[in-house]
């Protein structure tokens, strides 16, 4: 399998080359073209353990109820993924610690990657402003991720503290907490930061430049009412 | 304090590192992420009634956020706009520079935000009733949805409503049918903004109101 990200960074798309019997698992709605012998097989999880489970828990992180399997049939064969919002893409290789995905980030991933969906807990979820399911991807393999607007990373290192609408992904050896970003919690809501993710110990967050919630506020009132 | 602008044209973001002590005030919600012992404070846009001044007639908020560099080394603040496009620093000497509501980004200390009654030509030409204005001795970040394209203007030029982001104050501004009565009205340019004097100009090349344009019609 071999990935090239093209079009960067505006307007990337994930170019994926497979050899026969090679497969890609991607997000529902993200193909954009591909091989005419390209087999596509659509479940609600990883490839031949779709259940109705794994689907809902799909559907609660914000992503698309359904997973899409491209296989070439009988040759080499490509597809490309695209995302709705223009911006970067990343490629990610999985070789020991898992990532922790936000929901709308996710592309695509090898079939030997895990994906699970983990439950945030009350406290995070209710009041980051994000999902409330992260998705966990595990194993080996390349992943691929998008983000709204450029991509740029943050080794942390002890303690960072990261606005909920920009999170792409991050380490799981990170730990986080749901907290203020000011002094006090007026501070924090009176600035309009609201709440954002404080990371503790060490590890990698890949950041996404632009919050497509932000845009989405200064477009809304631009916007006829419907 | 050492400040880069990344990301450019498209998705431009601001990294701009504090030295010990150091401010640095950012529009409110334009943080994306910081390092975490740095000190957030919301403050009014300039005392009260300044600040709802700018924030009922400036297109900007009530509350800015001055981060502070309150340890004994350099840190770390990310700053950028709410629509992806292309962000500007420009370095005040005293001088004034007239921003479209909206565009501010940051700023240091030493740069004053205001609001100045603009007339009713502006508002005809979708840049509102009112200007901001910054002034003072430091640095000032602004941006657009879009490239941001300059233009030294000597005489007059045309710039289609809602596309100045920037000018200088002794510019002044003037609303007028695109061309003839039916150019105007059929070849989709309408009103345009007249911008007359000597000085500098920034144009973005989109607008938010040329997407929302765009999308209405496609909305039932």
């Amino acid at each position: 399998m071999q990935i090239n990200i093209t079009h960067r960074p505006g307007n990337s798309a994930a170019k994926v080359s497979l050899e026969a019997g090679e497969s890609i698992t991607a997000e529902g709605g993200a193909m954009i073209a591909m091989s005419g012998h390209m087999q596509v097989e659509t479940t609600t999880h990883k490839k031949d353990q779709g259940s109705i489970l794994g689907a809902l828990k799909r559907l609660v992180t914000g992503e698309s109820l359904f997973l899409n399997h491209f296989t070439p049939s009988g040759g080499p064969g490509e597809v490309y993924f695209g995302t709705a919002l223009s911006g970067d893409m990343m490629e990610y290789n999985l070789n020991g610690p898992g990532i922790m995905v936000q929901g709308g980030s996710y592309v695509a991933s090898s079939p030997s990657v895990d994906m699970d969906i983990q439950w945030q807990g009350f406290g995070k979820a209710l009041f980051s402003g994000e999902s409330m399911f992260l998705i966990r991807l595990s194993g080996q393999g390349p992943v691929i991720l998008n983000s709204f607007g450029a991509v740029y990373p943050i080794q942390v290192n002890g303690e960072y503290i990261v606005d909920t609408g920009h999170i792409v992904a991050f380490e799981e050896t990170l730990n986080y907490e749901v907290s203020k970003a000011g002094k006090s919690w007026l501070s924090s809501i009176l600035g309009g930061e609201g709440l954002v993710c404080k990371f503790h110990g060490q590890g990698t967050v890949w950041c996404q430049s632009h919050n497509a919630g932000s845009f989405g506020a200064s477009l809304g009132p631009n916007l006829k009412p419907r | 304090m050492q400040s880069k602008i990344e990301g450019g044209p498209a998705f431009a973001y601001i990294n701009i590192d504090l030295d010990p002590g150091e401010t640095v005030i950012g529009e409110s919600d334009a943080m994306s992420s910081m390092a975490a012992d740095l000190d957030m404070e919301a403050k009014f846009n300039g005392g009260f009634f300044a600040g709802l001044a700018k924030a009922f007639l400036g297109g900007e908020s009530l509350f800015v956020n001055h981060f502070t560099n309150n340890t004994s080394s350099t840190r770390r603040v990310t700053l950028v706009q709410s629509t992806p496009g292309n962000t500007r620093a420009v370095e005040l000497n005293g001088q004034q520079l007239c921003l479209q509501p909206g565009a501010y980004i940051a700023s240091t200390p030493g740069v004053q935000l205001g609001v100045q009654w603009a007339g009713f030509k502006s508002w005809f030409a979708r840049e509102g009733l009112f200007k901001l204005t910054v002034t003072g001795t430091g640095t000032v970040w602004y941006g657009a949805y879009g490239g941001l394209l300059e233009k030294e203007v000597h005489g007059e030029y045309i710039v289609d409503t809602s596309h100045l982001v920037a000018y200088e104050p002794q510019m002044k501004l003037n609303i007028q049918l695109a061309g003839g009565l039916f150019s105007s009205l059929f070849g989709g340019e309408g009103f345009v903004t007249r911008v007359e004097g000597k000085g500098k100009i920034v144009v973005q090349t989109r607008s938010m109101s040329g997407l929302a344009d765009w999308i209405n019609p496609r909305l039932w």
